[in-house]
């Protein structure tokens, strides 16, 4: 799916690290410590290096910087390169998640300390050359789609896009407003020399502006005066200039477009960047499912009405947006988007099929198109490509494989670069082959020596290649580019950029442009500002699938939290009561295994002991399931919840969902204080609005169901006073009311109190009745009302469930049956008894609060059923009558 | 000629679908030598939208949305063609005159696009039929099967036409071994097929040579066997190849039938392969996974005094579905 957000595909061609240049760290690293990190850095010669000039003096926009830099020394370095990663860490900066089944811990992101400094006349050149770059290729792509002038004259040779997996027939003919490329990335290299060279156009669904403006807050925190002092170009006017082109491509006549975001789902790599992009600018996070195509336009899906939608930055691949017209496999997208699209009733940003522009046999013709386009001479060079496409530049290719760096063009899956010069005989013969069978479909590029830039290693300064993505947004009839870029540098010293393995590091950069002049300071190292203009009425109502995760998300949060709380209470128990020394302990221990059994929903025989009900994340009904669905349901919500909600979900994730689980002692209470922290966040920093409304109402109707089915596993049978006390006493701890009681009642534990304090009293936090009272508010404040005063079910569930529950008389429901309980049983003693009126009555409370979950999820969430491809008609008919005889 | 053509096909699930999306390519294109007199399409239960355009292709196509619940689901095609004059192409192509060879033929394609003397306003068209598509993937195996019929110096129709007749010969005309995502690897495998796979063969074998060649579907009046009257509801939906011919145009030949298209053939639409032109292709909501289709499709002569302008253009009830 979407492309890694710097793919490097450049190889230097420079001999290995270890070359006559300089080591820098290893045996000298002590020296290279006293001269500082600037002073020590020693870059190999003749090329052209980023910090220092031929004469290893800083250049200009370097100097001090560098100076800063010496100052702070390595070790200083390494401590703000930690800082950088813990403040990473805690935003939740991740990339490439695990699958939605797997517990593996995410990539995380990691940025070098040292910025990447550009002089406002170096950024200015490059700055005009993917300027210019972005006009042609908006040129091109309005063009192949539309008249197909450059086809029809031979400019372009027909087989370079028709053959293209981009090429898109069925978005043929689609225009939106303005630019037909809104936003687009180029990725730039500086060779050994000093120039700069253009390697790739993603066009596409271009990512990682989202990690740079990410990677500048997380580093000016790092170095709040360095930043202050470079004065640095702010990355948030290219925002809003993103704001504004999205504005601009609103169809005719909209002046308040309601904008959303595509993503292919919390698990896909560049999540991270769809919510943060999403929260950021202020519009909706959705789903394909979240969105559906009636009268000619595209609806959003959310409590309530449906509201109509005008432009969608999509962050699906073309070919996965629409499955009724084009890839019938896609559950990303939304049947009848391209029909829409065609309408002009909305806007796709960019639009489908822009991904034809990412064929690199384009890189070759760009010179001549521009001067026939553009009239102008191409500023940016890009990197030396011959398509195999074309007889003269194929023999080239073919001629030379073990000089070229292969390549297909498209990105589909299992396409990958090839470096020539690394292939075996065999390999090259079999690549032959390959290109001589399907000429249209490969690349071959020159490899360029490449330039080096510094970054913090171990012992000092190490000289690395580097990638730079920049950014470019159409204003009026040209383009913005950001004033910085997402830099990549190769994991090792002098390194090949290219990934050689899925779990390679990846290392990044911030790239600062030193202004020509001082910008406005505002809000400077604090999160760049939020466009002011508002959003339409109503826009941050959530979606119906957000309600829905919003509503588990409270409900598994409070479900791992009463489940730790019942297994601090059994493993205490268990260290007092094992050896099996006296009776009343252990019926007690027994009961409330039995209560584990029951809140966990495991059957009481489960030969599973209650350490898998911790750690076991394949286990319904675990502690780490728990989590694990409250991850999943959270994920969703990124671009919800604050910020600080991945700190916490980050800590409960490595406790418990990690592989190499962290030390069990401590655990359960280690847990608990993040899902306290949880629920702080929740309760303290969320807005009270609908979807808060629904978190709020899954966790009151969690705690009442695990309310009642703890009581229901203990106090339904009587025991001798001594058993009973011991269990009283362990229901209090577990419902976290232990305290109180005590406080109130100075004495024993007495059942009536007990179910006073835990059933009926409005003002304890941990009772059923006060979680009914939240529960009629909540479900009151997000009912939809035909008729004024009438009830939803949701609320007529709850005001029965408390109607019972007030009019509950306690003396009656403590009655014991006379006789022991039959059966016997650890959990019984010798003298113990039934209460069948409080078993009945907390039945009918569990079957009751149940219901109202089942309602609350019938009366707000959609339910789509499962989308399936229609089949097809043959060709052909049933019978052979069509050959005529 | 003039023909009524109905083309009805019925969906029926077994549990309820919430909302389906279709395509329907079910509607003739007008073209040389064949003229769409009247058409209607009609869908049922009605649908909430309901657009038609020109795809890339210049079918026309009609998108759908039903979005009430439903168990069945019925699209009905009717429309009157005129058919006259299709066999002259195929003789003009076949005059010594205007006759090529294939290996010239295939150079002009290359060279026919762009702005110079030799430009031809279809050939950039013709140029993306050269190409591999979805269904039809180029081989040696294809290129050697061609090479029977392509000798050094033969004519390109008259290649075309051997070819034709070869695939008529040497694959078997047998339902059921092959779906309508088959491959060619497969089709070659069995040496069996249907219409389709015969088409994509040929194309295959053309486009490996470097031609270009493109998939055409549409309908064939059939005749019942001697003595019997025709059913109703008995005809089905066709598919056959074209040839691009510089100088000249495409040629449609039937390799299920070994013959050039002629008056007895209606063109409904044409494409790279089958994957551009089924006749309806959906997504639909349910939870149910098992769905029946049923496709029926009469081709009817009507009487060459009959004004088509009184042709019953409504969906009749006579035709009764196959199974």
């Amino acid at each position: 799916m979407s492309p890694e957000p710097a793919t490097g595909d450049v190889q230097s061609g420079a001999e290995p690290a270890g070359s006559p240049g300089v080591e820098p760290g290893c045996e000298t690293g002590t020296v290279v410590t006293a001269l500082g990190p600037v002073a020590g850095y020693r870059p190999p010669p003749e090329v052209y290096d980023e910090m220092l000039d031929a004469e290893g003096r800083p250049r200009e926009p370097w100097s001090h910087v560098g100076r800063l830099i010496d100052g702070l020394g390595i070790a200083e370095l390494g401590r703000r390169r930690a800082e950088a990663a813990r403040l990473l860490a805690n935003d939740g900066v991740i990339y490439q998640l695990a699958s939605p089944d797997g517990v593996q811990p995410h990539r995380r992101w990691e940025l070098d300390p040292v910025p990447v400094l550009l002089g406002s006349g170096q950024w200015a050149e490059l700055e005009r050359g993917v300027i210019q770059r972005a006009e042609l290729l908006n040129m091109i792509l309005g063009d192949l789609y539309g008249q197909r002038r450059l086809l029809r004259s031979g400019l372009v040779p027909p087989e370079l896009v028709f053959s293209h997996p981009g090429f898109l027939r069925e978005a043929d003919q689609i225009a939106i407003p303005g630019s037909q490329l809104p936003a687009c990335g180029v990725d730039v290299a500086r060779d050994a020399s000093g120039a700069w060279w253009a390697l790739t156009d993603r066009t596409q669904t271009p990512s990682g502006f989202g990690y740079a403006l990410e990677n500048r807050v997380v580093l000016s925190r790092v170095f709040p005066s360095m930043y202050r002092d470079a004065q640095a170009h702010r990355l948030a006017p290219f925002f809003r200039g993103l704001r504004s082109a999205l504005r601009a491509a609103a169809p005719p006549g909209v002046d308040e477009p309601r904008i959303v975001v595509l993503t292919p789902g919390p698990w896909s790599e560049t999540a991270f960047e769809h919510a943060f992009l999403a929260s950021y600018l202020g519009l909706a996070l959705v789903e394909g499912s979240d969105l559906t195509v009636r009268d000619g336009r595209v609806w959003l899906r959310s409590l309530g009405a449906p509201k109509p939608v005008d432009v969608i930055l999509r962050r699906v691949d073309g070919a996965y947006c629409d499955p009724l017209e084009l890839r019938s496999d896609s559950l990303l997208g939304v049947p009848g988007l391209l029909e829409a699209a065609r309408q002009g009733s909305v806007s796709v940003v960019n639009p489908i099929g822009s991904g034809v522009l990412e064929n690199p046999a384009l890189l070759a013709l760009l010179p001549l198109l521009c001067e026939r386009l553009l009239g102008q001479d191409l500023r940016l060079a890009s990197v030396p490509t011959w398509w195999c496409g074309e007889p003269t530049q194929r023999r080239h290719v073919l001629g030379r494989l073990e000089r070229l760096v292969l390549k297909s063009t498209t990105r589909e899956a299992g396409s990958r670069t090839l470096l020539g010069w690394e292939l075996s005989e065999a390999e090259r013969d079999d690549m032959r082959r390959r290109i001589e069978a399907h000429p249209y479909d490969w690349v071959g590029q020159a490899s360029l020596d490449l330039a080096t830039v510094p970054a913090a290693g171990e012992h000092g300064l190490e000289p690395r290649h580097m990638l730079l993505r920049t950014f470019l947004v159409a204003r009026g009839e040209s383009y913005a580019a950001m004033p910085g870029a997402l830099a990549r540098i190769a994991p090792t010293v002098r390194g090949a950029l290219i990934a050689r393995r899925p779990d390679t590091g990846t290392v990044y950069k911030d790239v600062w442009v030193a202004a020509s002049e001082p910008e406005d300071l505002t809000g400077f190292w604090l999160r760049p500002d939020r466009p002011t203009e508002a959003e339409p009425a109503g826009a941050l109502t959530p979606t119906s699938r957000a309600a829905e995760n919003l509503f588990w998300l409270g409900r598994y949060a409070e479900r791992a939290e009463s489940l730790v709380r019942v297994l601090r209470v059994v493993e205490d128990r268990r260290n007092d009561f094992a050896d099996g020394m006296t009776m009343a302990g252990t019926v007690c221990l027994a009961t409330l295994q039995d209560a584990l059994a029951r809140v966990s929903g495991k059957a009481p025989t489960d030969p599973h002991g209650p350490t898998d009900l911790v750690a076991d994340v394949e286990l319904p009904g675990s502690l780490a399931y728990a989590v694990r669905r409250l991850r999943d349901a959270a994920y969703p919500l990124r671009d919800q919840l604050s910020g600080d909600t991945w700190m916490v979900l980050g800590a409960l994730e490595s406790e418990l969902l990690t592989p190499a689980p962290t030390a069990r002692s401590g655990q359960l209470a280690r847990v608990l204080t993040s899902l306290l922290a949880l629920g702080g966040i929740t309760g303290d920093s969320m807005v009270h609005d609908q979807g808060w409304r629904f978190l709020n109402a899954g966790r009151r109707l969690e705690r009442a169901l695990h309310m009642v089915a703890l009581l229901r596993a203990t106090v339904a049978t009587a025991h001798d006073t001594a058993t009973d006390s011991l269990v009283l006493e362990s229901v209090l701890t577990a419902a976290e009311s232990i305290i109180t009681y005590r406080r109130r009642y100075r004495s024993h534990a007495q059942l009536d109190t007990v179910l006073h304090l835990l059933l009926l009293d409005p003002d304890n936090p941990r009772s059923v009745a006060y979680q009914l009272e939240q529960l009629t508010g909540d479900i009151a404040a997000v009912a939809r009302r035909d008729v004024a005063g009438r009830l939803t079910e949701p609320e007529r569930v709850v005001l029965q469930t408390s109607t019972a529950l007030r009019l509950a008389d306690l003396g009656e429901l403590t009655h014991v049956e006379a006789g022991a309980v039959p059966g016997g049983g650890p959990a019984a003693g010798p003298g113990s008894r039934r209460r069948p009126r409080l078993a009945a009555f907390l039945d009918l409370l569990a079957s009751q609060l149940r219901h109202a979950g089942e309602s609350v999820d019938a009366e707000h969430f959609t339910h789509l059923l499962p989308q399936r491809p229609m089949p097809t008609p043959a060709g052909a008919g049933p019978g052979s009558h069509l050959r005529l005889v | 000629m003039t023909y009524r053509v109905v083309h009805r096909t019925e969906y029926s699930y077994p549990s309820t679908v919430s909302s389906s999306y279709g395509e329907v390519v079910m509607l003739p294109r007008e073209q040389a030598g064949q003229q769409c007199l009247s058409s209607s399409l009609v869908i049922s239960p009605e649908p909430t939208d309901l657009r038609e355009r020109l795809d890339f292709f210049g079918n026309r196509t009609t998108y759908f949305a039903v979005l009430a619940p439903h168990t069945e689901l019925t699209v009905t095609a009717t429309s009157v063609v005129r058919v006259r004059g299709r066999a002259a192409a195929v003789e003009r192509a076949a005059h010594p005159a205007d006759s090529i060879g294939w290996w010239p033929a295939r150079d002009r394609v290359q060279a026919a696009v762009g702005s110079g003397p030799n430009a031809e306003p279809d050939a950039l068209d013709a140029r993306q039929y050269v190409l591999g598509s979805p269904l039809v993937e180029l081989s040696d195996e294809l290129r050697e099967y061609a090479a029977a019929s392509f000798r050094t110096g033969a004519g390109l129709l008259d290649a075309a036409m051997s070819l034709s007749s070869r695939i008529h010969r040497d694959f078997e005309y047998l339902p059921g071994v092959t779906e309508v995502t088959s491959t060619i690897a497969e089709v070659l495998d069995h040496r069996a097929g249907v219409c389709q796979d015969f088409a994509h063969v040929a194309i295959g074998c053309l486009r490996s040579l470097g031609l270009a060649a493109r998939y055409v579907s549409g309908y064939l009046e059939t005749q019942p066997p001697p003595g019997q009257q025709k059913l109703l509801g008995s005809d089905a939906s066709h598919a056959w190849f074209s040839v691009f011919v510089p100088g000249i145009g495409w040629i449609d030949l039937d390799p299920t039938n070994d013959q050039p298209v002629d008056d007895r053939y209606v063109t409904t639409a044409w494409g790279r392969d089958y994957t551009d032109v089924p006749p309806v292709k959906g997504v639909i909501f349910t939870r149910g996974d098992r769905q029946v289709l049923r496709v029926s499709v009469d081709v009817l002569r009507l009487d060459p005094a009959d004004d088509p302008a009184d042709a019953p253009s409504e969906p009749d009830e006579r035709g009764t579905p196959t199974t």
